[in-house]
């Protein structure tokens, strides 16, 4: 197969050759790796890559993924980080309006009719920057001779891979793993990589949160490989029965074998002590199901995060060890009655707070310190909900909320408002995705990616359909998918305000942002049909978060107000060097001659950019605390 | 032995001394205001405190146009004239004691307390009053008593308080209070007590605005250990108090006038650290957070322009050597 440029224009082809989307486990060789967490099976690809920037698709290097292509003129670039804030190409920051407003003339494919196509639009897009990234590596040990596929966490926001000259695969959708399968390309000793990256494809119609716009491999990049017998794919569900007592378990795994699918699998349950539960083998199968009713379980909560380990043990036909798939497990049950969300019984209060990534060096390329400290920050205020404002975080946020019982709204990766609200004033005359076939594939994909790879945490409550995209019938097949392959939580979507005709078939909850106290008081007493959350609100801009307490009293009021989810967590600015004083100084929109810009409305958060809270965090610190 | 019952009381041509054990305060009828408050030997003002109506922008006021709808206030805040002068000396009203009504005094008055009045008329339209008493008793306390005057037509009041310009910034400050930077809509969260504050930070809002605030406050004591005083070579940390009156106060205590951080885009643009200014606020307005495109503040936090405001507090005297 060969590469073509126009997949850029054409928002119906946004995978090409990618593995499809699966749980987000790991495989170990042993028991006493799986404990390290450091698999023989992986081999990290992070670290300097040689990198070629050309400004726009017409100056960029052709064929520099031959392996006789001259490479001579490439730098070096670190993997993972933006493009933009390695000094290539130009640093913005822009809310709503998309990044070309002023400088390009753009309707979305197809949204002005179905003989509308938009050729070029990308493809030959004069300021679509481009980036051109090599890597060589040879195969460590442990992945030798076996299967072996290409995770990238993160790649901003349409990338092609080459192996050893030949075409792999293209990936859209900035923000979930894309994988691909190298095993036919693989030559014995050193292996060259190349990817090619688009800052702009018809993807950026449909990422239009409001954050900097970067580009880039900005997430991590590994090699893995599968053993002879593979757990390809693993779906837990832990539940409680209604007594609250008794835990339901089960485990769907897809299976996959280099060569004999023959052996047995042993799926064990252990306490958090290591105390053996449960456990049970059967016959290695492409697909196969284990199940358990357990007496007693300890529950899962924001207070008591009790995670058992489930332990899944991969036998060949000789019996001989091949696989180990280590898995937190959390039983809780989330349950919408009398239009109240409960959790393991009682009313679900979210304390909760949008979170972008975000790191004042980095962009969106934060650190597992990052990560770290943010829990910390979560829980000495209180915080115990997070909304994954607009996109599927970095999979290491998801385990760290599971093991620190924060309530988790995983949205997909969407968000168009720019097609549908301009200036304040709701105009949807080119919406996408709306209810335009060609673009609800691409979506349908986003929301599986995000599914797929998320499944299995606890900490999971609400499945998001994105933020601020309007509403259409892409929607209500989005909200339709998250209801059939996952009916232990709840879909979420605030477009359920904007366009009362979808109201029912694009969210379980009555979601909206920035109402104030009195609107959803009046909602509340007018008949509501379903409970109320707020995905944002206190805008907690400069010196704000005043009359707070307006909000809380609600909660007293209301057992159908479940609460909210701040806007935001932290501060967008990045740190420059203050050309006048050379000290360190946090810049934000507009300062890098960006336009047009929404200049400060990117520091909204409870924190600033560097981390250090906001003194508005201790009033958020008392409410919140309140409702513990 | 110094006289610790009465007040020294010079009645001079452009200005009114009185001083005390450890105190020496010069009310300037030319400077309309307070000119000068040394307690052991230390100044504390670099100009006459004045009304302060302004507060910097802060995104939501940016974003609900209250910048706009109070902008008269600002010109108040930096501009105003003082109209009339008022002494009463032992509760007695006096004429203006300036030349030649003065030559009626000694080298040697004394009194038991002595209040002067400045009253600041606005540059706003329509124009209004604000009347500043200071009240010193042989203590060297002074009770400080500050009358706005509601005027139909005025816009809401960004803030209302009385500003003090001290010549150098301060090392830092310790209050009775509650914790952090609290306004009257955001303050549930701040833990009452005592509370030490280095130096003079400025809140780094990305970009510069209101900050600073103290609700509730019984005390305030600020640290200084500079002087721009040639003679005097002394640089151990000296201490000035101001308690509450009959209700506690607010305050901020900051390197900046509002202007100043009104002025700046971004932390670094902000001038070098020269002063301390210290406000005391008898209203403050809410810093709401429904939303920073328009929400207002919650009506209970807003500071009505048309209605009369009075607040005091008091400047304690040196402590008795």
């Amino acid at each position: 197969m060969k590469a073509e440029i126009s997949w850029l224009d054409d928002p119906q082809t946004f995978r090409v050759n990618q593995m499809p989307a699966h749980s987000d486990h790991r495989g170990y060789a042993t028991v006493a790796e799986a404990d390290t967490q450091k698999s023989r099976f992986v081999q990290s690809l992070d670290g300097q890559w040689a990198f070629a920037f050309a400004r726009d698709p017409q100056h960029r290097p052709l064929g520099f993924y031959q392996p006789d292509s001259d490479r001579s003129d490439f730098e070096s670039l670190t993997v993972p980080g933006h493009i933009e804030l390695a000094g290539y190409g130009q640093i913005q920051y822009i809310n709503t309006a998309y990044p070309w407003e002023g400088k390009h003339y753009r309707r979305p494919a197809y949204s002005q009719g179905a003989d509308q196509p938009e050729p070029g639009m990308f493809s030959q897009d004069p300021e679509n920057t481009v980036g051109a990234y090599v890597r060589h590596f040879t195969l460590a040990a442990g992945l030798r001779h076996k299967r072996v596929s290409i995770e990238f966490d993160g790649v901003e926001q349409a990338m092609y891979l080459w192996l050893n000259g030949h075409f792999v695969g293209y990936a859209e959708d900035s923000f979930s793993r894309s994988e691909f399968d190298l095993t036919p390309y693989l030559q014995a000793g050193e292996n060259l990589l190349a990817v090619e990256v688009f800052k702009h494809s018809t993807a950026a119609f449909l990422e239009d949160q409001d954050m900097f716009r970067f580009s880039g491999i900005f997430r991590s990049v590994r090699l893995v490989a599968k053993p002879r017998l593979h757990v390809e794919d693993l779906t837990i569900q832990a539940t409680l029965t209604p007594d609250l007592e008794t835990g339901e378990f089960s485990a769907h795994l897809a299976l996959s074998a280099a060569e004999k699918l023959a052996g047995s699998v042993t799926a064990t349950l252990f306490t958090a002590a290591g105390e053996q539960l449960w456990t049970t083998t059967q016959a290695v199968a492409e697909e196969l199901a284990v199940k358990a009713t357990l007496p007693h379980v300890h529950r899962w909560d924001h207070h008591d995060p009790y995670l058992y380990q489930l332990r899944l043990s991969v036998f060949d036909d000789a019996g001989q060890l091949v696989e180990v798939v280590p898995y937190a497990v959390g039983f809780r049950r989330l349950e919408l009655k009398d239009k109240v969300i409960y959790l393991n019984g009682q009313r679900l209060i979210l304390n909760g707070v949008n979170r972008h990534e975000w790191d004042a060096q980095r962009g969106r390329a934060v650190t597992v310190a990052d990560m770290a400290r943010d829990q910390r920050i979560f829980k000495a205020a209180h915080i115990n909900a997070v909304r994954t404002c607009h996109y599927p975080d970095q999979d290491l946020w998801y385990h760290l909320c599971d093991r620190n019982g924060i309530y988790m709204m995983a949205e997909t990766n969407l968000e168009t408002h720019g097609t549908w609200q301009k200036m304040g004033v709701v105009e949807p005359s080119y919406n996408v995705p709306g209810s335009l076939p060609q673009w609800t594939l691409a979506i349908l994909d986003r929301a599986r990616s995000n599914y797929e790879m998320f499944k299995n945490h606890p900490a999971v409550f609400f499945w998001s359909l994105g933020n601020e995209s309007y509403a259409g019938d892409a929607l209500v097949a989005m909200d339709q998918f998250y209801h059939t392959v996952d009916p232990t939580r709840l879909t979420h979507y605030e477009g359920v305000y904007r366009n009362r005709a979808y109201a029912d078939r694009i969210s379980d909850v009555e979601s909206r942002m920035y109402d104030p106290p009195r609107d959803i008081e009046a909602y509340l007493q007018n008949h509501p049909a379903k409970p109320f959350l707020n995905c944002e609100y206190m805008h907690d801009m400069g010196n704000s978060i005043g009359g707070m307490g307006s909000y809380m009293a609600l909660l007293e009021k209301y057992p159908m107000y479940q609460g909210g989810f701040i806007w935001d967590y932290i501060d967008q600015a990045l740190w420059v060097k203050d050309e006048v004083t050379g000290q360190p100084a946090l810049r934000y929109g507009g300062d890098f001659d960006d336009r047009h810009s929404d200049y400060e409305f990117s520091g909204d958060g409870l924190l600033f950019a560097d981390r250090t809270p906001k003194p508005a965090l201790q009033e958020v610190r008392h409410y919140y605390g309140q409702y513990d | 032995m110094a006289n610790t019952t009465k007040l020294n009381v010079v009645y001079g041509d452009v200005t009114l001394g009185l001083s005390g054990p450890g105190f020496r305060y010069i009310f300037a009828y030319d400077r309309g205001g307070l000119e000068s408050l040394v307690q052991d030997g230390k100044e504390w003002l670099y100009r006459v405190p004045t009304p302060a109506f302004w507060r910097a922008t802060t995104d939501n006021d940016r974003g609900n146009g209250f910048s706009v709808a109070a902008a008269p206030w600002l010109g108040a805040d930096m501009f105003r004239t003082c109209t009339a002068i008022n002494v009463v000396v032992d509760g007695q009203a006096i004429p203006l004691p300036i030349a030649p009504e003065n030559n009626r005094y000694t080298a040697k008055e004394t009194a038991t307390t002595v209040t002067v009045t400045f009253t600041y008329t606005t540059p706003t339209v329509p124009a209004t009053t604000v009347d500043v008493a200071y009240t010193v008793t042989a203590t060297g306390q002074l009770t400080i008593a500050v009358h706005y005057a509601g005027r139909a037509g005025l816009p809401e009041l960004p803030a209302l308080g009385l500003r003090f310009l001290c010549p150098t910034p301060a090392m830092g400050f310790d209050y009775q209070g509650l914790s952090g930077e609290t306004y009257p809509d955001r303050l549930a969260g701040g833990q009452p007590g005592t509370h030490h504050v280095e130096g003079l930070p400025v809140t780094p809002y990305l970009v510069p605005q209101e900050c600073g605030m103290h609700m509730r406050t019984q005390w305030v004591k600020v640290t200084r250990a500079t002087t721009q005083n040639n003679s005097d070579p002394d640089h151990q940390p000296f201490q000035l108090t101001l308690r509450q009156a009959a209700h506690p106060f607010a305050f901020s205590c900051l390197p900046y006038t509002p202007e100043e951080l009104e002025n700046a885009t971004h932390m670094e643009e902000l001038p070098l650290a020269r002063r301390t200014v210290l406000t005391v606020y008898g209203a403050v307005r809410g810093v709401g957070g429904i939303d920073s495109w328009g929400s207002d503040v919650e009506p209970a936090y807003h500071i009505a322009g048309d209605i009369d405001h009075d607040f005091s507090f008091v400047i304690a005297g040196p402590v008795a050597r």
